[in-house]
């Protein structure tokens, strides 16, 4: 019967603390759907249903839908190039013998320790040379140098795990690198494909500074800046417009989420996050 | 020959295929890395002449008016963040793994995982304009309990706004930090626990002699996180306050991020940011020193 009694007592710790946790988002999801005049009458209260619910979601929608379709294309873009060049240099990392293997390893691994308050600065200056500013490049190309390094790390230590009678069978059947890579590794690795993708997808659907200070044209703003832009604009002495826009920009992450929860949950859960 | 061809050609396959990472790690990490170096020793606006100024930089760094206030400030966010996050994402992660129900405990972890799906910028803009704001749900709160004289601007108030800030994300057990010290937790034997409980450990005792040792290269980890993150960050001072009121919530960062882009000093930006690198490397590698993880101490024992 204690037992029982405890089991109780967690649970209603555990909800309390998570309805903390999860209430902005609620008192967001409810305003987002009341007026000005209706927020200033009463802060708690529900919407009235009847007038223009989704008022403040389509006049949002229209400002966030080409800054949601950039960021889109930034992330799927990322997301593969960051899967292939990671994984490419990961095999060649952990299945080939070559001179110089470690040291380029570590070499790689360095790039790690870099943080980006010192480069921040530098690199704007540096793609503003290379004339990037302004494109969706001078967000992938950066983005895809750094989100490698973590995602060889991964995949490396994945792959080095793989049995090794795995390979000489395939060897002995007469596949090369290419082929073992396409049909034998890649197919084995479906869980860490994922985790490196989303956990790219994640960095860089959140960045704000780089895309900010690069991107001063409006036609290539994420929804980051474009959020930030439209907290400044005018637009913000609109409550409901700003918060269904925070419920917009938070959507396409939700589907990723609810597609993708085992692999996420395993992918952090495998024991690849400690020092 | 025809062997050592053989071995010539796929060695130069194998550079080919690392050719994309090198690549990319030289233009846009290793260039980047370098320049910030040398343009601390300049004097650099853009669009302007550049001039050579030794470590004038540094030397004037040291007399800005912000240096004391914003390191002040980082101390504060730093001691502040290290103990909200070796405590309450380990203690909830403790309280769903003591639950009996498998799929409850399951159930929990995603949604605690929910609010990771919120852009970070959002996120903040929905604690100033729904909590913080003059009409947001701090102030009527206080109004509907009759306590109007203590409403305030949270994000105004010199006296309020730091505290204002760092508890921006409170409760502070949303994200992913949560499913880490879970996975530490899980990781401990059952053989362990028995051995503990017929040691006479209960509860408590148990939870801080038994769990909290074996989580420790968790703790590492968020630790590391947490002092590179919040060295580096200013997104949020950025975005709430722009360090004000004053320099109330200056930090180096934010301070760093206007002389380049406000001001245009970029030399006097990057020196910051070299400063900014040495502490972070400093204190990474005093903490992989000083701090020993569970497996480290295993193997010492052993």
């Amino acid at each position: 019967m204690r037992r029982h009694w405890d089991q109780v007592v967690l649970h209603a710790v555990l909800i309390l603390i998570l309805s903390l946790t999860l209430a902005p988002f609620v008192f967001v999801i409810d305003n987002s759907m009341r007026t000005n005049s209706e927020m200033n009458h009463s802060f708690f209260g529900l919407p009235k249903l009847g007038h223009q619910l989704f008022a403040g979601y389509a006049y949002a929608w229209e400002v966030l839908r080409p800054y949601t379709l950039n960021t889109i294309f930034v992330c799927v873009v990322t997301g593969i190039g960051v899967v292939l060049v990671g994984s490419v240099s990961a095999y060649v990392f952990s299945r080939c013998r070559f001179a110089g293997r470690n040291t380029l390893f570590l070499a790689v691994l360095a790039f790690m320790m870099i943080p980006g308050v010192l480069t921040l600065v530098p690199s704007f200056l540096w793609v503003k040379k290379l004339g990037l500013l302004n494109s969706h490049w001078v967000l992938i190309l950066p983005y895809l140098a750094g989100g490698q390094v973590f995602a060889i790390f991964l995949f490396k230590s994945f792959f080095d795990g793989l049995p090794g009678e795995l390979f000489e069978s395939a060897r002995m059947d007469g596949a090369g690198h290419l082929t073992l890579y396409w049909n034998v590794v890649l197919p084995l690795s479906k869980s860490v494909i994922a985790v490196v993708a989303i956990v790219n997808i994640l960095g860089t659907w959140n960045n704000f500074l780089w895309p900010f200070i690069t991107n001063s044209d409006s036609k290539y703003h994420v929804i980051s800046s474009g959020l930030y832009l439209m907290n400044r604009s005018n637009v913000s002495s609109n409550f409901a417009t700003m918060f269904a826009a925070y419920v917009l920009a938070s959507i396409p992450l939700l589907i990723l989420f609810l597609y993708a929860t085992k692999p996420f949950m395993q992918g952090v859960t495998s024991g690849a996050f400690k020092a | 020959m025809s062997l050592r061809r053989r071995n010539f050609a796929s060695t130069a396959a194998i550079y080919a295929m690392l050719s994309p990472t090198f690549g990319l790690l030289a233009v846009f990490s290793l260039v980047p890395f370098v320049w910030a170096f040398v343009t601390s020793f300049y004097d650099y606006e853009v669009g302007g002449e550049s001039r050579f100024v030794g470590i004038d930089n540094y030397v004037e760094y040291l007399h800005d008016p912000t240096l004391l206030p914003s390191f002040a400030n980082l101390l504060f966010l730093t001691v502040f963040g290290l103990l909200i996050v070796s405590t309450v994402p380990l203690a909830v992660a403790k309280l769903i793994f003591c639950l009996k129900s498998e799929r409850a405990r399951y159930l929990y972890r995603v949604l605690f995982l929910i609010p990771i799906v919120v852009p970070g910028v959002a996120g903040m803009m929905i604690w100033q304009g729904m909590i913080y704001n003059d009409t947001g749900l701090l102030n009527e709160t206080l109004r509907l309990f009759g306590r109007e004289d203590l409403t305030r601007g949270w994000l105004s108030d010199p006296r309020t706004v730091l505290w204002a800030v760092v508890f921006m994300g409170f409760p502070f057990a949303g994200g992913i930090n949560i499913l880490i010290y879970y996975a530490g937790l899980a990781g401990i034997s059952e053989s362990i626990h028995e051995a503990a409980e017929l040691d006479g450990a209960r509860g408590m005792t148990k939870f801080l002699k038994v769990d909290v040792p074996l989580v420790m290269s968790q703790v590492k980890l968020l630790t590391i996180l947490t002092v590179i993150g919040t060295v580096q960050g200013f997104e949020g001072m950025f975005i709430l306050t722009k360090g004000g009121p004053g320099f109330k919530t200056m930090v180096p960062g934010l301070w760093m991020y206007m002389n380049a882009f406000s001001f245009q000093r970029m030399g006097y930006a990057c020196a910051i940011g070299v400063i900014l690198f040495l502490l972070i490397l400093s204190l990474t590698v005093l903490n992989m020193r000083y701090f020993r993880s569970s497996e480290e101490l295993k193997a010492e024992g052993a």
